[in-house]
């Protein structure tokens, strides 16, 4: 069992915050000058919020800091602490757009200002229970920056909880998450690994630097996984921030008028063989027909499920499908073994106004997903997920399709059945407006920043 | 199988010692090399091809003793259609300026590295291999390339043609193919 030192450890990391959290506010900040940057963080060390579990009424809003890559200089981080970084985060998301598919409209070049620059330097996250928090915990982020005339705000990017937890197409989102050790064994069938004696969940270095991987973990000559250099790595880990265009009108009208020649069923029913689950979350593998009335996608077990036994073919859910792809469990054979190391936690949040059911078309508002996730290596979780599954069919024996969900490679999908049915080509009903690749310190990280001894 | 040989594929590997004082030169130049298209693209008979530095060995901390190369070696390694000699008349003369920017960093080298002299060079430093993998092994450039084409010609008929009356679909058939 790993020693957690939950008050080192920020928090939302290894447990979420929770659904009470209506709303949340990503603010980027430009350092233009090292003293500046570090006075600020000093005086904000005591308002993070750690992963010590709260014995009281919960805060009204948290307060969270990771850091770009051009942050680190920024804030006065020596240069051979810099380098001791990994090589995707140095380069930062932008760079690597090709990679991750984000071309054509999705490229940097059509980024949010302020994104895949060099501009963005610090990420203060906001959690709030209200409005009134929110705009509060704003407030008082703004007054403390008051006296920092080269401390400057990029960028501000709120977000707010759908009722339901419902992502802007409809559906549940969120709420399967890898099984950690020490933090979230209960979860661990079909959230783990599994074992020929049962399933265990992930060893905690998977999600938090410092301590053992899923190589370390049982291999004593192996090191513990690659982090920056102490004090820097141990308890921080690195975070993925995405925002991601949803075009739900396209959406909507593209499964509508495909639903008339699907005959399998109706327009509902191909909505959820595209993501693989019913709206409520309830898995497509599990329910092919039809959703159960009553699903709770957070109850123990419902997310211990896989797809060789009974839906090998992908006449439940198919092999395309988004959750299939981003997560798929025992699909590609050898009892998960070519998937466990793949995991990320997860916690996105939708922002902009969800678009009314009966909307004749798109209301040209801006709408989508703040995507976060946290993984102890961007390339072989994040960016391997990404390139590997979503973006390439290969693996799934699907050729060069990609996930239609996310679309904009021009591949179709295929949604298995006695006759399959198939999807064409079309335009992407998801589009990158900007990301960056964070590190998110420990406690102890954030002071040796802040005092300027960091290595 | 026939060494270095499978089906009608030809497995190349060549080991070519790098001048040490030159080893971020070959790094340079092949990290510049454009990508898409890839100069390997001119060789029409190439399945893959890869040069790689090796600047040593990685000692296994289960490896009783480190071992190390004498100095930095450039690995290149092509699968292609055929047979050798052809290949690398074909290869030195569709390189020809890379070869030389590349080849003319390694040791032992003819100067400039080009034409026979440098087919010679590729030839004393092969590795020979009794393994290696392909995917269809029978199976030339030009056919995968014919079938992958055939492919997406079926896949795009599929979609257009999905509900199609059987007697329009045996006819939108003839029309396609």
């Amino acid at each position: 069992m790993p020693n957690l030192d939950r008050a080192d450890i920020q928090g939302d990391i290894l447990e979420a915050y929770g659904n009470r959290y209506l709303h949340s506010s990503y603010v980027f900040l430009t350092v233009g000058d090292e003293g500046e940057g570090r006075a600020w963080l000093s005086e904000r060390i005591p308002q993070v919020t750690t992963a010590t579990r709260w014995q009281g009424p919960r805060p009204d809003s948290t307060f969270n800091v990771a850091v770009t890559h051009a942050g680190l200089p920024a804030l006065g981080v020596p240069p051979r602490a810099v380098a001791s970084f990994s090589d995707e985060f140095t380069e930062g998301m932008a760079a690597r757009a090709p990679e991750l598919g984000d071309v054509g409209p999705s490229a940097p070049a059509h980024w949010d200002r302020g994104l895949g620059t060099g501009d963005a330097h610090v990420l203060v996250t906001i959690n709030a229970l209200s409005d009134d928090a929110r705009d509060a915990a704003l407030e008082a982020l703004r007054e403390g920056l008051g006296p920092y005339v080269h401390l400057s705000v990029t960028l501000e990017q709120h977000a707010q909880m759908h009722s339901n937890a419902r992502e802007h197409f409809g559906f549940a989102d969120g709420f399967s998450q890898p099984a950690i050790e020490g933090v979230s064994e209960d979860s661990a069938v079909g959230e783990g690994v599994r074992e020929k004696t049962g399933w265990r969940p992930l060893a905690l270095g998977e999600f938090l630097l410092g301590h053992e991987d899923e190589e370390s973990r049982t291999d004593r000559r192996a090191r513990l996984p690659s982090a920056p250099d102490d004090p820097l790595g141990r308890n921080g880990t690195y975070m993925v921030w995405r925002k991601l265009h949803q075009d739900v009108a396209l959406f909507r009208s593209t499964l509508r008028e495909a639903s008339a020649s699907y005959g399998d069923g109706d327009e509902a029913k191909l909505m959820a063989k595209v993501v693989g689950r019913w709206p409520n979350g309830s898995p497509v593998t599990l329910w092919p027909e039809a959703p159960p009335a009553q699903f709770d996608a957070r109850s123990p077990g419902a997310n211990s499920f896989g797809y060789t036994d009974g839906d090998a073919d992908g006449f439940g859910c198919p092999i395309g499908a988004h959750v299939r792809r981003s997560n798929p469990r025992d699909s590609l054979g050898f009892e998960g073994r070519l998937t466990f190391r793949h995991r990320i936690i997860r916690r996105g949040m939708p922002y902009g106004p969800p678009l009314p059911a009966n909307a004749p078309g798109d209301d040209g508002e801006d709408r989508g997903l703040i995507f976060i996730c946290f993984n102890a290596s961007i390339s072989r979780q994040f960016e391997s997920i990404q390139r590997q599954w979503l973006n390439d069919g290969n693996i799934f024996h699907l050729g060069t399709d990609g996930d239609y969900l996310l679309g904009g490679d021009g591949g179709k999908m295929t949604v298995q059945g006695s006759r399959p049915f198939l999807l064409s080509p079309r335009a992407p009903f998801v589009s990158t407006r900007g990301g960056e690749y964070l590190f998110v310190p420990s406690i102890t990280a954030l002071g040796a920043i802040a005092d300027g001894v960091a290595a | 199988m026939t060494q270095n040989q499978l089906g009608q594929m030809y497995a190349l590997t060549v080991m070519t010692p790098i001048d040490p004082t030159r080893a971020q030169s070959v790094r340079d130049i092949l990290a510049d090399l454009p990508r898409r298209p890839s100069p390997f693209a001119r060789l029409k008979a190439a399945h893959f091809a890869r040069w790689v530095t090796v600047p040593d060995f990685v000692t296994d901390p289960s490896q009783p003793a480190p071992e190390h190369l004498p100095g930095p070696y450039l690995l290149f390694s092509v699968t292609f259609d055929g047979l050798l000699d052809a290949f690398l008349e074909q290869l030195t003369a569709s390189l020809e300026t890379e070869l030389q920017a590349i080849y003319g960093c390694c040791v032992g080298a003819p100067d400039p590295a080009r034409g026979e002299p440098l087919q010679d060079y590729l030839r004393h430093n092969q590795v020979q291999t009794g393994l290696f993998f392909s995917a269809y092994p029978d199976a030339t450039v030009e056919t995968v390339m014919d079938a992958l084409g055939v492919r997406q010609r079926t896949i795009d008929f599929a979609i257009r043609a999905q509900g199609m009356h059987p007697n329009e679909l045996l006819s939108a058939f003839r029309t396609e193919f």
